[in-house]
């Protein structure tokens, strides 16, 4: 008599509780590898059906399909997945952008430009999501760890890539984590993310301390050798890329990298 | 050559020497830095990459166009620019950045190909060598774009590479590198001059030329790995600067006669002092650094419709 009772109402709750999960089946497509970490870190994990073959890290990203490459992700492959949100990376996906949006699926778009610009995408896809908690905490952690240290700022010029030379313009996060961190951009004043540079600049700007992000060496360049970061041995390579290239999580551990050399 | 003639071609000679003047000066005064010796070091290093690379490319172009009596031909048509874009590609994936050796091997040995291919069949060398090299530049672009589809930032050395650029940073590897081969490239390219007449008598007819006691075959073979070799040193080093090897020879032409003696000479000093002008200006237009190719045909285009229109 007890059971007749117990088992329909123990199947009722479980349909409400079902119905309470309020994204239960929502299918996200992760075109950002630092999106796919965010993704990740707030717990949404599960709503993940396609990632890029450049989505490695944390390890179970490798294991989710894979819809292309991230300059060129298949839109095919993307549309078989029936998404209910691509999040894409602007400028670089701005075309498989306006195609999906042709096929009325949802886009979210991410391009940060400042460390701000970061904390509001994770806050804006935890909303989406429904993982409000999750990204609230995220943001909370990346907060306290990348802060201000209020150090004496000192000339530092970075290195992205080497023929032709590429650094760090005002429009890239970056420039804010190394200010965060007591450096100061010594390209900061050109208005662009990642401009391409002439080395008369960076020679006649003479930076303290150099941080390279290339396996290529670069010492013993012709006329390099009166700038002070090479005299004085400040220049720092073998940093784990991905920590500072992509906005995610893993920024912090990028931070204290930078810390550490502005110590 | 009559007394009026002479002061004519004296003319094109003293205006061509003033246009040479105007680029290195231009190169040399002009830019971001100031004038301490390391940026002078680097500018006078600069200026000498310039004359070398425009002047290589303009005479390579301009003994092919006489080779194969078309003037359609450049030095890239035979494949060179895209195979060392393919091994400079490889070696980006290998090393992790552009590397000169992998550039100039991946040049050389699609030119081989080019050649081993081109004498398969028998019949006349020199027309097979111009289709094989095509076929092969495009084959070696689609197996760059699969290389390099998905990168971010090895698309900017690969965009850098195609169109050349000559703000390279010296390593003391690239320093050696340019010193060896400026020097090999003189020499080939007095060996090359040396043939003027031959070039001469081909591009009046492959008949003449045969009836004339030339082999042509022969000719060819030696023609096209020396001029491949040419090219290879200059895109290993600053990349594929476009248009200098297909116009340049002509504007040469133009202005010294179809005379190889004196064309050649022309191609290889008007070249420097073009590519010299537009990385100048590619310098300072803007306040990022342009690749060096893409000035060359946007100034190059009007130069020559000039030319052509007022000569």
């Amino acid at each position: 008599m007890k059971w007749r009772f117990t088992i329909p109402i123990l199947i009722l709750s479980f349909l409400f509780c079902e119905r309470s999960v309020p994204r239960q089946g929502f299918r996200v497509v992760s075109l950002s590898p630092a999106m796919t970490e965010v993704i990740f870190a707030i717990g949404g994990a599960d709503y993940l059906v396609g990632v890029t073959t450049y989505c490695d890290y944390p390890d179970s990203a490798k294991k989710i399909y894979k819809v292309g490459d991230f300059s060129n992700p298949s839109v095919e492959r993307i549309l078989s997945l029936k998404p209910d949100l691509v999040i894409v990376n602007i400028p670089e996906q701005r075309r498989i952008k306006e195609q999906l949006e042709k096929y009325g699926i949802r886009t979210f778009s991410t391009s940060p430009k400042s460390i701000d610009d970061i904390y509001k995408d994770i806050i804006n896809i935890g909303r989406i999501l429904k993982k409000e908690e999750g990204a609230d905490s995220l943001v909370e952690y990346m907060k306290a760890n990348i802060r201000d240290l209020g150090r004496k700022k000192r000339k530092t010029y970075i290195e992205i890539c080497a023929q032709p030379l590429i650094t760090i313009g005002r429009y890239s996060y970056l420039n804010e984590l190394i200010e965060m961190a007591g450096g100061e951009n010594i390209f900061g004043d050109l208005e662009k993310d990642y401009p391409v540079i002439n080395q008369e600049q960076v020679i006649m700007r003479n930076p303290d301390i150099i941080i390279v992000l290339h396996p290529e060496e670069i010492e013993g360049r012709l006329g390099w050798g009166r700038i002070s970061a090479i005299k004085n041995k400040k220049v720092y390579k073998n940093l784990n890329q991905d920590w500072l290239m992509r906005p995610g999580p893993r920024l912090v551990l990028g931070f204290k990298e930078l810390e550490k050399i502005f110590e | 050559m009559g007394l009026r003639n002479w002061r004519k071609y004296l003319n094109k000679v003293v205006l061509l020497v003033l246009i040479l003047i105007a680029g290195i000066l231009f190169e040399l005064f002009t830019g971001p830095g100031e004038f301490t010796g390391e940026i002078m070091q680097l500018r006078i290093l600069r200026v000498s990459l310039g004359i070398f690379a425009g002047g290589v490319l303009a005479f390579s172009g301009g003994i092919l166009q006489g080779l194969f009596g078309n003037p359609l031909v450049e030095p890239y048509t035979l494949g060179s620019a895209s195979g060392a874009a393919l091994g400079a590609s490889i070696g980006i994936v290998l090393l992790g950045y552009a590397n000169p050796a992998f550039s100039f091997l991946g040049s050389l040995m699609v030119g081989f190909l080019v050649l081993t291919i081109a004498r398969i069949e028998s019949g006349l060398l020199r027309d097979r060598l111009i289709l094989t090299g095509v076929v092969m530049s495009f084959l070696c672009s689609s197996l760059v774009m699969l290389i390099m589809i998905g990168g971010k930032r090895e698309l900017y050395e690969i965009i850098y590479l195609l169109m050349g650029y000559l703000g390279i940073v010296f390593t003391p590897e690239r320093r050696f590198i340019f010193l060896l081969i400026s020097i090999l490239s003189l020499f080939i390219m007095l060996y090359l001059y040396r043939f003027h007449r031959e070039f001469d008598i081909i591009s009046t007819g492959v008949e003449t030329a045969t009836s004339l006691g030339i082999d042509i075959q022969m000719f060819s073979i030696k023609v096209f790995i020396l001029t491949t070799l040419l090219v290879s040193f200059i895109v290993s080093l600053v990349g594929a600067i476009g248009f200098v090897g297909l116009v340049i020879p002509h504007s040469s032409r133009m202005l010294f006669g179809p005379r190889h003696i004196k064309n050649l000479v022309g191609s290889f000093f008007l070249g420097s002092a073009f590519v010299l002008l537009a990385d100048a200006m590619a310098r300072n237009l803007v306040v990022y650094e342009l690749p060096t190719g893409i000035i060359t045909s946007l100034i190059g285009v009007p130069f020559f419709i000039y030319l052509y229109r007022f000569k």
